[in-house]
């Protein structure tokens, strides 16, 4: 049975309607879900719509009942993908998916490209910044992700998402990795101030995770498939991670100073930024870009060499993320 | 460092040679190719600096846990003659775990000057394992 067909059964199942899949197609990029367009033809009419489905091998463990839940919390107040449809099981494709309305229009850049935005870079860093200010400033206690995501303590934000990350490495490493235990460690010593808040984070917020138009409007946020709750400046420090530069050393996320996207997101978010708490964040995100890039290379391995995307994950990122450690574990020590 | 040379030049056949069911041809098998051809261009990167990069690592460590010996309980390891990668990255793995424990005890010290030198090594052993991405336009 193709996956046409297995959709097909599927939604008309759902739906209670004879439904015909078209143009199903998948889309490249991402190693943590397989997405597919397509559009779901029924006697109403024809639906756009994206499939985001688990791969055999998954780059990430993941939470995918709060990644739609997610969507759910902020389709009707940022631009946001409406979820349609989550089966946890799989049901009749066999493998966990969520379905979501299609966004037309819009395109992601790579992260390793130059001037992705070209002349759009400061009107779509304003929307970033000012968008990732605004799930900093929502109530996550009002938002149905609370059903499911657990809050932490503000003094444990930080140690539950650096005993996670660090326990990646430990399952997935295959070569010793002295770096990032260096930087773990580090972490570890000098424990960042408890949280000012306990607030949705969208946990891989990034150039790249979001469509834009081309002409400088940011159409919608993606892959929030590790969201969770927790100190807001972990999606900041991620944000800005020099990984996600585009080679820009003037710019964060190859899109404005550094200090003007700070701005733009405290005022959006109505939280203030501790340059201490803010040092830790950015640390501790290489380390967890570190943690995913190892697991990359573990399933490159274990998938039989299958997935390119996973071989640069767990290559090229990899060492980037290593040159990017070394160089902020001599910042935090105040060598040059 | 995984995955190794080999592995991706293996991955790159191993990634092209079944078929693509239909919704995985047009945009998603131009996307894999251009994917293929970045990683092919860095493993000629990866082949022309590997051998030297993986040697002069391994000679650093070796040096810094020598010249530690004095002060630590350094284990002595023996290096290799063979100069093929693997022979090379398995050098490597014992030199690190060797400096990892030296670094968690210079840690538990306070042995700031040491702790000093080997983020230096860390440094100059993340610069030497760089792959350079090629300027790929944007938009």
């Amino acid at each position: 049975m193709s996956l046409a067909e297995r959709l097909e059964a599927y939604l008309s199942r759902v739906w209670g309607e004879a439904v015909t899949v078209v143009d199903l197609s998948r889309i490249p990029g991402g190693a943590s879900r397989e997405t597919y367009r397509f559009s779901a033809r029924t006697a109403k009419g024809e639906r756009p719509l994206i499939l985001r489905r688990d791969p055999p091998g998954s780059l990430i463990e993941t939470d995918r009942n709060q990644e739609y839940l997610a969507f759910e919390s902020f389709h009707d107040r940022l631009p946001v993908p409406r979820p349609v449809a989550m089966e946890a099981e799989g049901a009749e494709l066999e493998r966990p998916f969520f379905i979501m309305e299609r966004v037309e229009g819009g395109t992601a850049a790579s992260p390793f490209t130059i001037v992705p935005y070209g002349d759009h870079a400061r009107a779509i860093g304003e929307q970033f910044f000012s968008i990732l200010g605004t799930i900093a400033a929502a109530d996550p206690s009002s938002l149905p992700l609370a059903r499911a995501a657990e809050a932490p303590a503000p003094d444990a934000c930080w140690k539950i998402a650096l005993d996670h990350w660090a326990g990646v490495i430990e399952a997935d490493q295959q070569h010793p990795q002295p770096i990032v235990w260096a930087a773990i460690r580090a972490l570890r010593r000098r424990p960042p101030p408890p949280a000012q808040a306990i607030r949705v984070v969208h946990g891989d917020y990034r150039t790249g995770n979001f469509l834009h138009d081309g002409a400088g409007k940011i159409l919608a946020i993606l892959d929030w498939e590790m969201v969770h709750l927790g100190d807001p400046l972990e999606d900041l420090g991620w944000a800005i991670d020099p990984l996600w530069g585009h080679f820009e050393a003037d710019k964060v996320a190859g899109m404005l100073p550094r200090e003007e996207a700070l701005a733009i997101w405290k005022k959006a978010s109505g939280l203030a930024i501790d340059e201490t708490a803010l040092a830790w964040w950015s640390l501790f995100n290489a380390v967890k870009g570190q943690a995913i890039w190892t697991s990359a290379a573990k399933e490159y391995r274990d998938g039989g060499f299958k997935d390119p995307v996973l071989a640069i994950s767990g290559w090229y990122t990899a060492r980037r993320h290593d040159e990017i450690l070394a160089a902020a574990l001599m910042r935090w020590e105040n060598l040059s | 460092m995984t995955p190794s040379l080999p592995d991706i030049l293996v991955g790159n056949f191993m990634c092209m040679i079944d078929p693509p069911p239909p919704e995985q041809q047009g945009e998603f098998m131009a996307g894999k190719v251009a994917v293929v051809a970045l990683l092919s261009l860095l493993a000629a990167q990866e082949a022309e600096r590997g051998v030297a990069a993986r040697m002069t690592e391994n000679a650093s460590i070796a040096a810094l846990l020598g010249e530690a010996a004095a002060d630590y309980e350094v284990e002595a390891l023996a290096g290799t003659d063979d100069l093929s990668l693997a022979a090379l990255d398995a050098a490597n793995a014992r030199l690190r775990l060797a400096l990892m424990r030296l670094h968690e005890a210079v840690e538990e010290k306070g042995d700031t000057a040491r702790h000093h030198a080997i983020l230096r090594l860390y440094a100059q052993m993340a610069d030497l394992r760089r792959l350079d991405m090629p300027p790929l336009p944007g938009h």
